[in-house]
């Protein structure tokens, strides 16, 4: 009690108060952890810089999948197919840089392309009443197949994408280390954040999510923000297939598969109700950096061999519970507590 | 009688071959008819359409079904075992003339499969991974081999990472898919090569999530590298992780050469790898003939009762020595 003077005295200064307004503290505080254990167990590689780079460097088309996905899940529905968009998109990108040489109207054409997956996928949930599981299942087996069928299967190396501007402005070095691509994901982070939360579309699909019929009777037309949202989440994934593109050099016609699980398991690992009504756009950004951490921190620790698959999910699974445990469980009592001595309510005269 | 068998064999596909370059569509058109009524083949191709470790098979089949008027069914299994058995059931369920298979769920899995199919008559072959004794037992109803014998091809893949510049002492790592061990029968036959002359080597597990999107790889080994920093090598028999290594070593903050790399296959980004200096060797398997020959096979059994015919096409490496010679065939998809 002693302390509760001065922890009032701190909640006047407006930093500490915007901090302790954030959400998804408590998974930041396991991302945290995880570094600060990984820091302990493998000091030569995680007290170094290289590996933080690598994280940024692989990390950041996941994130961008991830936060298209949290509006979806918010929204209460569900998009499988947006690892064949990064296939699809990518091809776009890349045989229209190949055929014509000019890499902006390239990523244009990609993000459209994308773009335009994700609002058919809309039409059919939303217009054709066409489940989301099962619309977005399908078009992953079709824009995934047309990809092979229109790269005739093959991979193509795109090599002079480094010369290109483009290439130095998405997936450079910044003051020759900080991969680019990281800085866009934290952009677009932030603008998704303020979308979600501070703007009538978010609202609109948080209510959309919550109860559609409610959400009617309020005047939110569900059908337009469902196919809106599927295009925005369309347009996402094309993007993050220009990043991963770009960064490689290289298109493949199966680039994208292996994101499916690792960006689904980044938004519910970051607070996402799959229930939908419930997003939470930086427990996104968290979850997407504890997921990509994780394989490589376990092998750095010197867990071999057969350990590496089974000590990953461990950490998973031990993330997930100690986020709940923070957040909803018997210590959120504690936390919501400090969090009210560091922010007044406005009954406080705070 | 071995070796007159391959002989007889390698002519035939090169006359083939020839054949196929060297006329126009009409001939070749004709040239197929001439070999008999159309007969059908599925064919299991390994892993995803396109993907480097399966592109070249699937030309190299379709290449060989055009020439000698085959219906070529293809299957994707994503390398998955279960998957594969499945295919074959639904591949036998049709009746086909042939049935192109690969032996990673292995013969306890195929054999009563295999039985029954042959029962009706049906030719079974295989490719990739051996099925040494159901060959042995089918032989003479057509059952071949067209692959290349993987332990020794990682083997050989090894003994090349030595040669070019590792020493007894050195310290080296295995990356690949240890938890399947029908998939790493290569980087066995890699890690067995270093381990014999002298290195300490050890075993990384490749995680399904990387086996799907290699450039998820890249933290991984740059943290293995950063724990390892004394580590000279890097072996590797799996395509993917294989064209995305020189992602990895730049990473890492490694020159080319500063790390030995072995890996597998000639995809384009492996190329790169090999023409920039990073990736020391790849295991080439010749990719085009896994696919061209058990067509073949299948279609001169069907034909001729030609009995089965076992051809290793994998026994050369490419390094930035040869690179340059073979690169114009890979853009070609022959390679």
């Amino acid at each position: 009690m002693a302390k509760r003077p001065v922890l009032t005295r701190l909640a006047k200064r407006p930093v500490l108060t915007r901090l302790a307004k954030l959400e998804s503290l408590p998974i930041a505080a396991v991302l945290l952890t995880l570094y600060l254990v990984f820091m302990i167990t493998a000091p030569n590689v995680f007290t170094g810089h290289r590996i933080y780079m690598s994280f940024l460097q692989t990390i950041p088309p996941m994130l961008v999948l991830a936060l298209g996905l949290t509006f979806v899940i918010t929204a209460g529905e569900i998009d499988l197919s947006f690892s064949a968009v990064v296939a699809f998109a990518g091809f776009v990108f890349t045989w229209w840089y190949r055929t014509v040489g000019e890499p902006w109207s390239a990523l244009l054409l990609a993000i459209l392309a994308g773009a335009l997956v994700g609002y058919i996928n809309g039409v059919l949930v939303a217009k054709i009443g066409v489940p989301s599981i099962m619309a977005t299942l399908a078009a992953q087996f079709f824009w995934a197949g047309l990809t092979v069928l229109l790269a005739g299967g093959a991979s193509w190396n795109i090599k002079g994408i480094q010369d290109e501007a483009l290439h130095g402005i998405f997936v450079g070095r910044l003051f020759g280390s900080i991969p680019a691509q990281s800085l866009w994901a934290l952009a677009l982070t932030v603008f998704c954040w303020f979308l979600l939360n501070r703007h009538r579309f978010g609202e609109e699909i948080m209510f959309v999510g919550d109860n559609p019929n409610v959400a009617r009777v309020m005047g939110i037309n569900v059908e337009r923000t469902k196919i809106k949202l599927f295009t925005m989440n369309g347009a996402m994934a094309g993007f993050a297939a220009v990043l991963l593109t770009t960064e490689m050099n290289t298109f493949w016609t199966t680039q994208g598969e292996g994101y499916l699980l690792p960006v689904m398991a980044a938004v519910f690992i970051g607070g996402s109700s799959i229930a939908g009504g419930e997003g939470f756009v930086v427990g996104t950004f968290f979850g997407a950096y504890i997921i990509g951490s994780l394989e490589a921190g376990v092998v750095a620790t010197g867990i071999g061999g057969y350990w590496t698959q089974l000590v990953s999910g461990l950490v998973m699974g031990a993330s997930v519970v100690l986020n709940i445990v923070i957040g909803d469980g018997r210590l959120a009592a504690v936390s919501n507590r400090v969090r009210s001595w560091v922010t007044p309510s406005r009954d406080d005269g705070g | 009688m071995k070796r007159s068998t391959r002989l007889i064999t390698i002519l035939a596909v090169i006359a083939l071959i020839v054949a196929a370059c060297g006329s126009d569509e009409s001939d070749s058109d004709n040239a197929a008819a001439d070999m008999g009524d159309e007969i059908t083949v599925y064919m299991q191709m390994g892993g995803n359409q396109g993907d480097p470790s399966t592109l070249a098979r699937t030309n190299g089949a379709k290449a060989a079904a055009a020439a000698l008027n085959v219906k070529l069914i293809e299957q994707y299994s994503g390398w998955d075992p279960q998957v594969m058995i499945e295919q074959f059931k639904e591949a036998a369920a049709a009746d086909p003339d042939g049935i192109v298979i690969m032996g990673h769920p292995g013969e306890d899995a195929f054999a009563s499969l295999v039985a029954d199919a042959e029962s009706r008559g049906i030719v079974i072959t295989s490719g990739n991974n051996p099925l040494p004794t159901l060959e042995a037992e089918y032989q003479a109803a057509g059952f071949g081999y067209a692959g290349a014998d993987l332990y020794a091809g990682g083997y050989l893949t090894g003994q090349a990472m030595v040669a070019a510049g590792l020493q007894a002492g050195d310290k080296a790592v295995v990356y690949d898919i240890w938890h399947n061990e029908s998939r790493s029968v290569s980087s066995q036959g890699v890690f067995d090569a270093l381990e014999a002359a002298g290195l300490t080597v050890e075993k990384l597990d490749v995680s399904d999530e990387v086996d799907q999107e290699a450039s998820l790889a890249i933290p991984i080994l740059t943290a293995y590298l950063a724990d390892n920093p004394d580590t000279k090598a890097i072996g590797t028999q799996h395509g993917n992780v294989t064209a995305n290594l020189m992602k990895v070593l730049e990473a890492a903050g490694k020159a080319p050469g500063d790390v030995i790399v072995g890996g597998i296959d000639l995809s384009p980004a492996t190329i790169e790898g090999i023409e920039a200096g990073y990736v020391s060797v790849s295991f080439d398997q010749v990719l085009y003939l896994q696919g061209f020959l058990p067509v073949l096979q299948v279609a001169l059994n069907a034909r001729y009762l030609i009995p089965g015919l076992n051809i290793n096409t994998g026994v050369g490496t490419v390094t930035p020595a040869n690179i340059g010679e073979i690169a114009p065939l890979i853009e070609e998809g022959i390679r």
